[in-house]
């Protein structure tokens, strides 16, 4: 249909959810789990949502600190904040 | 104005041009009538004399107007009355118009090929001003014969040889039959062929001036040839020896009668992944020719020095060591990855040594069967792990002979770590540090281990055992991303591309369709 018409018109997607590899993971940890069919999409958005907000907590961490560079205790402050927030 | 000049007896130029053109009056009747009758003839003789005059660049314009020129040469040279309007430069084109016929009478054979070259040689002159014209025509007759005369020689003695080449071939098989004459004909044959060689010897020295453009092969490929011929050899003696433990004694026993070369040994061992390698003989060759090179060089240096009584005692304690080492990588340790080196290491170490000691062999009978072991113990795993692996060097199999579990456990997933890390690098907007980079993949790591056990609980709540988008959209909600405000369809919008969006919200198209269905 529409769809397909769209897709078939422009065949790269730029930033391509990698959906084996989220497939497999969550297949991996939860082997007696199916996973739906668009819902790998979700959980690709759902770590997109994730590290932006990490990206952004350890940048202010790292401006905190007069730093031009973001280092890895800026971003372990962050991922603190950050687990405990998306903590579901 | 002619009257005047004519009626002059001052020898100027224009009166001696006049004169010339008075004289050669009686010519332009061809001319006059050639004119009348077309300008199209005058056009064509026209480029044709001036380019013996090498003045090929005349414009089509200036052709038609020397050709009315002629034209009005013919009818006015008697009447005399516009010449006086012409320059002298054209009068000087008019004669050079009408006086190379006379030397058109000439033999046409030289006349053609002249102006060929003439034009080649020339036509740069004809770039020159027109300022110069007026010299050039006086100048190019006469250089225009001593090159005519140069290329008509050249052309003449080119032909004679020619001709001569022709007619002593034909000669020659005519002479050939009549035996009296061989000699002199012979001597001929020997002329033309040494004709022939003297043509053709020019030649040769152009490619031989540029070595560059030589092809030659590397002189190394004669080597990793045999090399892989030696290899066909091998494979197709072990190949011929079943895997199985009763030929145990006589597999080791023939590699080592085969091992006469130090290049060779290591790759029997590997005989039936190099049986699969054969796409890639020569690379695997040179580079196990590199490899052995380094192994078999110190190797050979160490154990020289070394006493034979030494040397079994090394090897046996190598043997044990790898004997140590072998039910460790039965397992399928990782550790299996740092033994594999040393294992191959001390595998070609261990051929070697059995090559110098054979006549130790017989002394050393423990040592044997366990060496045999490792040698057949080292091609199992190597073929089961590494099977239809292309490269089946010792230095490379360490990477091959990996269990596929764990590798395939650690990179993907690392992979698709560093799929996210650079999302970050791209969200932060500043540089950032590789520790950080690490730091990050392993907050994903336990991201993903939260976010598979909350999906987990919520599909068993909801008493599924299928993970669905509602159940994404309750961990969302849960997560403070989906709000009353903000949808899980905006956030959609947001931040996914157009695909993934056409799958995810559900659209609806004519003829009261809606994908995705509900």
């Amino acid at each position: 249909m529409a769809v397909a018409a769209t897709l078939s018109q422009r065949k790269r997607v730029k930033r391509k959810a990698p959906r084996g590899f989220l497939r497999r993971v969550f297949k991996r940890r939860k082997p007696h789990l199916h996973l739906g069919t668009r819902c790998d999409l979700l959980v690709h958005l759902n770590c997109l949502l994730f590290i932006r907000r990490l990206a952004e907590e350890s940048r202010t961490d790292a401006c905190k600190n007069k730093c031009g560079i973001i280092k890895d205790q800026h971003v372990l402050a962050a991922a603190k904040v950050m687990l405990k927030k998306s903590r579901g | 104005m002619a009257d005047s000049d004519l009626s002059d007896n001052e020898p100027t130029t224009r009166t001696l041009l006049r004169h010339v053109l008075d004289t050669e009056a009686p010519r332009t009747p061809r001319r006059r009538q050639s004119t009348r009758a077309g300008v199209q003839r005058a056009l064509p003789e026209s480029p044709f004399s001036m380019r013996l005059r090498s003045q090929t660049k005349t414009t089509p314009r200036r052709q038609s107007h020397r050709a009315r020129s002629i034209g009005r040469l013919a009818p006015h040279i008697q009447s005399k009355g516009q010449l006086k309007e012409q320059t002298p430069r054209t009068l000087l084109e008019n004669i050079l118009l009408t006086a190379p016929e006379s030397s058109m009478v000439m033999p046409e054979s030289v006349v053609k090929p002249v102006p060929a070259p003439q034009v080649v040689q020339l036509s740069s002159r004809e770039s020159s001003p027109g300022s110069l014209d007026l010299q050039l025509p006086e100048l190019n007759p006469p250089t225009a014969m001593a090159p005519s005369l140069l290329t008509s020689g050249k052309r003449k003695k080119r032909l004679r040889l020619s001709e001569f080449q022709q007619g002593m071939d034909q000669g020659l098989p005519l002479s050939q039959e009549p035996v009296m004459e061989p000699p002199a004909n012979t001597g001929a044959s020997s002329l033309t062929s040494s004709l022939n060689l003297t043509f053709a010897t020019p030649l040769l020295p152009q490619s031989v001036q540029r070595p560059g453009l030589a092809r030659r092969p590397p002189p190394r490929r004669a080597v990793d040839v045999d090399i892989f011929l030696q290899d066909l050899q091998d494979t197709s003696v072990a190949t011929a020896l079943p895997g199985d433990r009763t030929p145990v004694a006589t597999l080791p026993t023939d590699t080592v009668l085969e091992d006469t070369q130090p290049f060779s040994q290591p790759l029997i061992g590997r005989s039936p992944s190099v049986h699969h390698s054969l796409p890639h003989p020569s690379l695997s060759a040179e580079r196990t020719v590199s490899r052995r090179t380094r192994s078999s060089g110190p190797g050979l240096q160490n154990n020289s020095p070394e006493k034979p009584a030494q040397l079994l005692a090394g090897k046996a304690e190598k043997v044990d060591a790898l004997a140590m080492g072998f039910p460790n990588t039965s397992n399928g340790t990782s550790a299996e990855d740092e033994l594999k080196p040393l294992l191959d290491r001390d595998g070609e170490e261990v051929e070697e040594i059995m090559e110098e000691t054979r006549p130790e062999l017989a002394s050393s009978a423990p040592d044997i069967p366990q060496a045999r072991q490792l040698e057949f113990l080292e091609p199992a795993p190597s073929t089961s792990t590494a099977g239809l692996s292309a490269e089946p060097l010792p230095a490379r199999l360490p990477t091959r002979v990996r269990t596929a579990g764990p590798r395939l456990r650690q990179d993907p997933y690392k992979m698709g770590l560093s799929h996210y890390a650079k999302l970050f690098s791209f969200y932060a907007k500043m540089p950032m540090e590789k520790k950080a980079l690490e730091m990050v993949e392993k907050c994903l790591d336990k991201y993903f281990q939260r976010l598979c056990d909350d999906l987990d609980v919520f599909a068993a709540h909801a008493g599924r055992k299928t993970v669905r988008l509602e159940d994404l959209e309750l961990l969302m909600r849960r997560q403070g991303l989906v709000t009353d405000r903000v949808s899980l369809h905006v956030l959609v919008e947001q931040h996914l591309p157009l695909e993934y969006r056409q799958l995810l919200i559900p659209c609806a198209f004519s003829g009261n369709a809606v994908f995705p269905a509900q």
